[in-house]
């Protein structure tokens, strides 16, 4: 890759952790997500079990071989089945902020105009913001899995003395589905950037992406479906081959008139 | 070669509003081009049009021997430009911005930092240049935006109303800096503005536009002879002999004018031989301001 578009991605991966507001924003979701959610199950389980009771329909699909007790399917399936569906908004809203703010940010302070005259081609500087928001979103994603395994297994270790395996779903989720959704949301952000004329507006067209996920979370608890590894694969591939699709399209009809809204 | 060429180029924009109409351009290697007119008359529109960021709805151009629709990225690297639009970061200090902005073109940090160093020396920025732009004052960051165009060592400037919002010092710092580069280093400067009087210091030749055409091109004198041909004297004189060309404006003072140079010798010549006391003598040509308005006048008159 050339050094300028290091230059260019070093640039607005800095700019979002020096904009206090928009690195709250993007730290704040993960928190709860990841953090704060998972141990307010473990808590409400440990103390109060019989609240759990909604989670029957849903403890029915699970396969039964291998776990030994009932409260570890419990704690499996919050971790295993519910958990993903919350954590994918990590990426997802990352990657959303990030990318208005590449962006949508540029155009709103007249910066854009000024890396538009720059060597690099309008494709290097595309590529460029979208591995940007890629790489934020990523590294966001990995480091609130392992704030939230630490902070699960330890509360289930102090209150009830035992750990929970994590299943193989988390490495299609943090490899496959995770990096799909993101690029998904940064498509989104991309192809109506010339529309929207404020980071903020851009921002809020992504929260669309969210209703699928919550589906997807409701889906689960109402034991509708349970996500298991061959369905995180496809749901993985599909989302990756739609953002694929979306994003070259927008690649192949960018022009500068286009970019600067003429 | 020619730093510009352009062949008929024109824009009109979807709303259907025509804001350059048949341009036929071509620049010299080391020339400072002024490119006048009003606010709106297509000034910004040639400029985005011959850096690529818009795409001409008629004719073609070539600057520094690339078409600038096909080939951006290659007049990008060949040209440093200065607009209103082309702003930099605010949460960045002088010296990040123009070294992000060094970075984009291939230089490493070492070569980024000492050209940035130089460049705010040269324009009385050092001070500042570890104050975040967004503290900056609007003459600072306009020639801050100047340096950031001089960081790859450009060989062609597209300055779009440079020097405005500086401070009398600042603008002739600038100033001098462009006829220097030009001068020196053969830099060719395309330099728009409405400021005809700016114009008529630095730039070598000019292109008069209104309404988005060319009036006319040419160098200070080939303008006076085709608008406004003759030069104008003024007098301060007790007593002026009959018959002479020149009309009282008052205190003492006549006022009128001549075809050439060669024409007041001879006037003050019979005004000394009558017997009169001569006080002043002023000769003067039109200005470049003048003669726009004779053009512009002309064309009104035509239509």
């Amino acid at each position: 890759m050339k050094t300028a578009m290091k230059a260019l991605i070093n640039k607005d991966l800095k700019a979002i952790t020096k904009n206090k507001q928009l690195f709250a924003s993007i730290i704040v979701v993960p928190l709860i997500m990841g953090v704060f959610l998972p141990l307010l199950f473990v808590v409400i389980f440990h103390f109060v079990p019989d609240e759990m009771g909604d989670l029957q329909p849903l403890l029915n699909l699970l396969p039964a071989k291998g776990i030994k007790d009932g409260q570890t399917m419990v704690l499996s399936l919050l971790i295993n089945y519910l958990m993903p569906g919350f954590f994918l908004m990590i990426p997802l809203m990352a990657a959303s902020v990030m990318a208005a703010s590449a962006f949508v940010s540029e155009k709103e302070k007249s910066t854009l105009e000024t890396l538009l005259l720059s060597p690099l081609s309008l494709r290097e500087i595309f590529t460029a913001k979208v591995l940007s928001a890629f790489i934020l979103s990523m590294l966001v994603s990995l480091a609130t899995f392992l704030l939230m395994t630490l902070a699960f297994e330890t509360a289930v270790y102090l209150l009830m003395g035992r750990l929970v395996a994590l299943h193989f779903s988390w490495v299609l989720i943090l490899l496959l589905v995770g990096p799909a959704v993101s690029l998904l949301a940064i498509t989104l952000i991309v192809r109506t950037s010339a529309k929207s004329q404020t980071a903020m507006e851009a921002q809020q067209r992504s929260v669309f992406l969210i209703l699928p996920l919550l589906l997807l979370v409701i889906g689960q608890l109402t034991g509708v479906m349970l996500l298991d590894a061959w369905m995180l694969l496809g749901l993985g591939i599909v989302l990756g081959a739609i953002a694929y699709v979306l994003m070259w399209g927008a690649v192949k009809k960018i022009t500068y008139e286009k970019l600067m809204g003429i | 070669m020619h730093a510009i060429i352009t062949t008929g180029l024109g824009k009109t924009y979807p709303g259907g509003k025509e804001a350059l109409k048949d341009l036929s351009l071509q620049l010299d290697e080391g020339e400072v081009f002024g490119f006048l007119g009003p606010n709106g008359a297509g000034k910004t529109t040639a400029v985005k049009l011959l850096t690529g960021m818009l795409n001409p709805t008629a004719g073609s151009a070539l600057v520094m021997g690339h078409d600038p629709e096909k080939d951006p990225e290659r007049v990008h690297a060949l040209c440093g430009v200065v607009t209103e639009n082309a702003r930099m970061y605010d949460h960045l200090s002088g010296l990040e911005n123009l070294m992000f902005y060094g970075a984009l073109y291939g230089q490493n940090s070492f070569e980024s930092r000492e050209r940035a160093d130089m460049l705010l020396a040269g324009l009385a920025l050092h001070d500042a240049k570890d104050k975040k732009l967004g503290a900056y004052s609007t003459g600072m960051r306009q020639k801050l935006s100047f340096a950031r165009a001089l960081m790859h060592r450009p060989r062609m400037l597209f300055l779009d109303e440079p020097t405005s919002g500086m401070d009398p010092e600042s603008g002739i710092k600038v100033n001098q800096m462009i006829t220097r580069l030009a001068k020196e280093e053969g830099v060719t400067v395309f330099l728009c503005t409405h400021q005809l009087r700016y114009a008529q210091d630095i730039c070598t030749r000019f292109g008069l536009i209104s309404e988005g055409a060319m009036l006319m091109t040419g160098t200070l004198p080939e303008l006076q002879n085709a608008v406004l041909p003759g030069i104008r004297v003024r007098i301060r004189a007790d007593k002026l002999p009959a018959g002479l060309p020149l009309q009282e404006a008052g205190n003492g003072v006549f006022e009128g004018s001549l075809g050439e140079e060669g024409e007041v010798a001879d006037l003050v010549r019979k005004i000394v031989l009558q017997g009169g006391d001569l006080y002043r003598v002023e000769v003067e040509k039109p200005s470049l301001e003048e003669i726009y308005f004779a053009l512009t006048r002309n064309r009104e008159a035509a239509k």
